[in-house]
């Protein structure tokens, strides 16, 4: 067979998040299906395609910042080198 | 309403110009580039249907088809990206549209002068990739970087995420061919030379080129700055408790003096609570967080260090709550490509619903940002509570002077609409919001745009107020360079440059 069963990719069951916002992957949120019934509704979509989704979202991400510099700085680097240089000084 | 077909004479002599393959007249060709993403009154959608669509490869035979229109009184209509969000490639006239897409070659890289020159159809995505490996960057980044493309950022004269740092359109545009009005192919710059920066030499016509909306011309060809490839990139995202302590800490992060500073962003509450509705950035953010701010450094590695530190440091003092290096690093890569952006409106129910994107925006001097946030968000709020079909998606400010960011910011209210709602009514309320917000931007001694023009309906009444004498010398300069009123008639009220009598 060509293809998926949905049967054998359905997404775990989803946990509440908040009064809007759903999450059935760690990190992965998900707008309440309760909200899309009237205008937009939900499609099935199964578990290895949201998973590629997101993965295709960072992938993204880091293509952009390729675009506009060789390297990116990490903050929380640069804050605990501040944190030592700060107790140095004490 | 029908639009008539041009003569066949007419379509004869564009396909003698520009090619069989290049002249469209079908209902696809047309019918796609009847608007741009900026709100489009759809039940009038046949208002707006160009007569024919042509697609130049050469400076020659746009210079020739824009002939052809004077001798014919058809509009001629310059198309780039077609992401602009003040109607500038909306042919309002019909006539016909130069679509510059198929100009989008990289005709020189100087090295030595530093400068690139290319055809107007090229993107600044792609030219930068193709700069890349020589260790360059053309870093004129709007919200539409992946999609707009140069001829385009000319014709608007817009803004750049990372103006601060590198200028905007018009600091890296150094001169550029532009075919007249009547046809003729001329070149304006800082001065005479292709390359040269800065020049006291005449009249400076770069300026006078550059933000017309199409009603000046049409770009052939420009040379660019080419700078060099930042080393490092640096972005950090802190989190407030209200918007009035993150408006405080945007203006000391602004006004801090780094030379590597490309922008900073202030994002307030309605913005923040409506990407708590499907962005994982903000979803999991604690109710407290009222307001965010996001700063930007490009440059050298050991500068941008040093700097970012500095920044660290402001955001500390500020109150802030630095959001981590995911969310800092990803949701700015996002910034650079903000039409890709999900559109998940509300309706007054909570329900979602398929709603566009739409940004009002102005210049808004940083002490006036408070006040003006209450009243445009008033406005947005009149909207919504008559028509379930808009919805206020909130606010950003962005630092806005080249090199010298903080004293005035490219404000925008994000607005969603539920575009097949649209009726005569809807539409009219909607000019009506668009021009009261163009009227508190300049109560508040602001400019009605930062970046996108303001030829729209509604608030281009109000540019005569805006520039007073300058409107009336805008007339004049267009009567006497498009005498036949032949280039995108019908845009910035400038048709009041004619009598009656003339007229594409």
């Amino acid at each position: 067979m060509i293809g998926f069963r949905l049967a054998a990719q359905r997404p775990p069951e989803a946990r509440r998040v908040n009064d809007t916002v759903v999450m059935r992957f760690e990190h992965v949120y998900e707008v309440d299906p309760a909200l899309m019934r009237e205008h937009t509704p939900q499609q099935d979509i199964p578990a290895w395609d949201t998973l590629r989704i997101v993965d295709s979202r960072w992938e993204h991400l880091a293509w952009m910042h390729d675009h506009f510099a060789d390297s990116v700085l990490s903050g929380e680097e640069l804050l605990e080198e501040i944190e030592a240089e700060e107790g140095e000084q004490r | 309403m029908a639009v008539a077909a041009l003569p066949d004479t007419l379509i004869d002599e564009l396909v003698a110009v520009c090619g069989e393959e290049h002249v469209f007249t079908g209902r696809s060709a047309l019918f796609n580039r009847a608007r741009v993403p900026a709100p489009f009154p759809k039940h009038r959608w046949e208002d707006y249907i160009p007569q024919a669509v042509v697609l130049p490869t050469a400076a020659e035979q746009v210079s020739e088809v824009v002939k052809l229109a004077n001798r014919h009184r058809v509009p001629v209509v310059p198309r780039a990206g077609a992401t602009g969000l003040t109607d500038g490639a909306v042919p309002l006239r019909h006539g016909i549209v130069v679509d510059v897409k198929l100009m989008d070659r990289i005709l020189e890289v100087d090295g030595e002068d530093r400068t690139v020159t290319v055809q107007p159809g090229i993107n600044m995505l792609k030219l930068s990739e193709e700069l890349k490996p020589l260790g360059f960057i053309y870093p004129d980044n709007p919200a539409s970087y992946p999609c707009s493309l140069v001829g385009g950022r000319i014709g608007t004269s817009g803004w750049s995420l990372i103006g601060g740092r590198y200028g905007h359109t018009r600091d890296l545009v150094i001169s550029f061919e532009i075919v007249l009005p009547t046809g003729e192919r001329i070149r304006v710059g800082d001065g005479g030379g292709k390359k040269v920066r800065k020049s006291s030499s005449g009249y400076q016509l770069k300026h006078l080129f550059m933000g017309h909306q199409g009603t000046l011309g049409i770009v052939t060809e420009a040379t660019l700055e080419l700078v060099k490839r930042p080393e490092a990139e640096f972005s950090a995202f802190y989190a407030y408790p209200s918007y009035l302590d993150a408006w405080r800490a945007t203006g000391e992060f602004a006004r801090s003096g780094a030379a590597t500073l490309a922008g900073v962003v202030l994002f307030d509450e309605w913005k923040i609570a409506y990407l708590r509705r499907d962005d994982e950035a903000y979803i999991p953010q604690p109710d407290w967080v009222k307001g965010v701010v996001a700063v930007a450094m490009y440059g050298n590695a050991d500068e941008v260090r040093a700097s970012a530190k500095r920044m660290l440091r402001i955001g500390k003092a500020s109150g802030g709550t630095y959001l981590g290096d995911e969310i800092s690093q990803g949701d700015w890569a996002s910034r650079h490509d903000r039409y890709a952006t999900p559109q998940h409106g509300r309706t007054r129910d909570g329900q979602v619903a398929l709603m566009s994107w739409h940004c009002e925006d102005a210049s808004i001097l940083y002490s006036q940002l408070p006040a003006v946030r209450e009243k445009w968000h008033a406005v947005a709020a009149g909207l919504r509570e008559r028509f379930d079909m808009f919805d206020d998606w909130g606010m950003f400010a962005y630092t806005n002077g080249a090199y010298k960011p903080w004293g005035d910011y490219l404000t925008e209210i994000d607005i969603g609409i539920w575009e097949m709602k649209w009726d005569d009514e809807s539409w009219s309320a909607w000019v009506d919001a668009k021009r009261e917000i163009a009227r508190i931007a300049l109560e508040h001694g602001g400019s009605i745009s930062a970046c996108h023009g303001s030829c729209r309906e509604g608030e281009v009444d109000l540019v005569p107020e805006e520039l007073g004498g300058g409107f009336e010398v805008m007339k004049t300069i267009k009567r006497a360079l498009d005498p036949n009123n032949i280039m995108n008639p019908g845009k910035y009220l400038l048709d009041e440059a004619y009598g009656e009598e003339v007229g594409a």
